[in-house]
């Protein structure tokens, strides 16, 4: 399975407050894949207690176990390192600031 | 590594429930408040309607959303799940029941009042244990934590003095009268909202603006100001020495200011450049409250005695700050709540409506212009002594406040 193909899923869990996607807004830190089609993802969000949590977490985990080769997703979520808006792509950033 | 993997999300449909009894207390305070025009416009704010509206307000709009936003708000706020969250429909039970009794009777026979006042207290007191509880749960204690701690602890001493005035109007008998009234109005209003407001702010404002690197150290700074000045106000209220009264709204405001200032850091911080129309409000709330803080205490140290002016500043404090970042928070937290309950567990699977798309914004921006309009009109009418003024400017805040509640209500349809 290739890496490139969970990512391109990843880009289609949007944030809902604001309406960007997890990897343009850099809280995508690790992606692995164990031989045993279990994708395992290290994460984090934009702040800790974000209400939007649990949803983004599965959020995550819907999109990933559409793909007919994965059969197991993890979702580590992390606070360390913090977010920090460096982490967001070019487009993320036009988006926030208008 | 510190992980995040906690449950924290709460059962939606007690926050909900909550938050539309809120609204609906609200719509049927603002039409009391239009019937009662008359004694509004002559300062007449202690008969028997009057305090009925008021508490609908208070306690049946602010404090029952505020109890709601908190079932919602602390498990997040404090990655902690709500201690029995079950028996949160216990508080939600007595207190909307309590608030509708007591309301009723302090309009009809104001001496039955206790009977409502019991329920209600029986539903905050839960409400109070369960917070406590929860809150020792958290792990982390941050500012935010010390201002909510504060909050519940002068919702207690609120609870334990509108009680005594309960019990006061049923004997006739209890000493002190006017200085329970007082005291049970400043750790109400000032103290329990103002603190709760502070708290839920710190994490708030940075969230809905995407701020970041931001200090908060004048957060401690202002809590030890603002309960200092609670203490020396109601203190002022027992002993009667007008210096110790004007020291107290001096740290008050100062303690406002601080947290004022503390906000305008988050602001400035902020990446995300177009804040919601409602954020927006809320945040303008922050800066009418400031103001009004330092009237207070121009007032005091100019030693005005006059109850209709005093009258007039709480009221505007009310409807200025607690309201107006209430209407402008719950904005938010509505289409959030009801997003969950709807598209939580469809993302990833379909494609699903932003928080965006739930709320109508042109909407918000006409309904908060208008309700500042009217307020303003409604306070430059009743200080310029306008009948028809106050009479026009409370009907428009009626409409407001029924427009409003529908558009909440539209939301859970979506």
């Amino acid at each position: 399975m290739e890496r490139e193909v969970i990512e391109e899923a990843l880009y289609e869990v949007i944030d809902p407050e604001l309406a960007i996607n997890i990897v343009d807004l850099g809280l995508v830190y690790d992606i692995q894949i164990a031989e045993s089609n279990e994708v395992f993802i290290k994460m984090t969000l934009t702040t800790p207690g974000c209400p939007m949590h649990d949803s983004i977490l599965n959020g995550v985990k819907n999109r990933l176990l559409q793909i007919d080769e994965i059969e197991v997703v993890t979702v580590e979520l992390v606070w360390e390192p913090v977010w920090n808006p460096s982490q967001m792509s070019l487009a993320a950033k036009k988006q926030l600031f208008g | 590594m510190p992980t995040g993997n906690i449950k924290s999300t709460t059962d939606i449909r007690l926050p909900l429930s909550f938050i539309v009894f809120g609204l609906v207390a609200f719509v049927v305070a603002q039409i009391i408040f239009f019937w009662n025009s008359a004694s509004l416009l002559q300062g007449q704010f202690r008969i028997p309607e009057i305090w009925s509206a008021v508490h609908l307000l208070l306690l049946g709009f602010a404090m029952i959303v505020a109890m709601g936003a908190m079932y919602q708000l602390v498990p997040v706020v404090f990655l902690t799940s709500i201690w029995r969250e079950k028996l949160g429909y216990f508080p939600l039970l007595c207190s909307c029941s309590g608030v509708v009794i007591f309301a009723g009777l302090l309009a009809i026979s104001p001496a039955q009042s206790i009977y409502g006042a019991v329920i209600v207290v029986m539903g905050i007191c839960m409400f109070l244990l369960q917070m406590a509880i929860t809150l020792r749960q958290t792990e982390k204690k941050s500012i935010m934590y010390a201002f909510i701690l504060t909050a519940l602890v002068m919702l207690f001493f609120t609870i334990a003095a509108g009680f005594l005035l309960a019990y006061s109007f049923a004997t006739k008998g209890m000493p002190f009268h006017e200085s329970i009234f007082y005291t049970h109005i400043l750790f109400g209003v000032v103290g329990w909202f103002s603190l709760l407001i502070f708290g839920f702010s710190y994490k708030l404002v940075p969230m809905f603006s995407l701020s970041h690197d931001y200090p908060t150290h004048y957060g401690k700074y202002a809590i030890c100001s603002y309960i200092m000045g609670l203490l020396f106000v109601s203190v002022s209220f027992w002993i009667q020495i007008a210096y110790v009264q004007a020291i107290g709204f001096l740290l008050l405001a100062s303690g406002f200011t601080l947290f004022t200032y503390n906000m305008k850091i988050i602001y400035r911080n902020r990446l995300k450049r177009k804040l919601d129309k409602a954020f927006v409000f809320s945040l303008f709330a922050i800066l009418i409250g400031n103001v009004i803080h330092i009237i207070a205490v121009i007032f005091a140290f100019i030693g005005l005695q006059s109850a209709f002016h005093w009258g007039i500043l709480l009221f505007s404090y009310i409807m200025c700050w607690i309201v107006f970042s209430i209407l402008g928070y719950l904005y938010k937290i509505v289409p959030f709540l009801w997003w969950t309950k709807q598209y939580a567990d469809y993302i990833g699977k379909e494609k699903v409506p932003t928080l965006k798309e739930m709320i109508n914004e042109k909407l918000a921006v006409v309904l908060f212009a208008v309700l500042t309009i009217s307020v303003v009109g409604l306070i430059g009418s009743m200080l310029a002594q306008i009948g028809v003024g106050v009479w026009l400017a409370q009907g428009v805040m009626m409409i407001v406040s029924m427009v409003y509640a529908q558009s909440m209500i539209l939301v859970l349809f979506k």
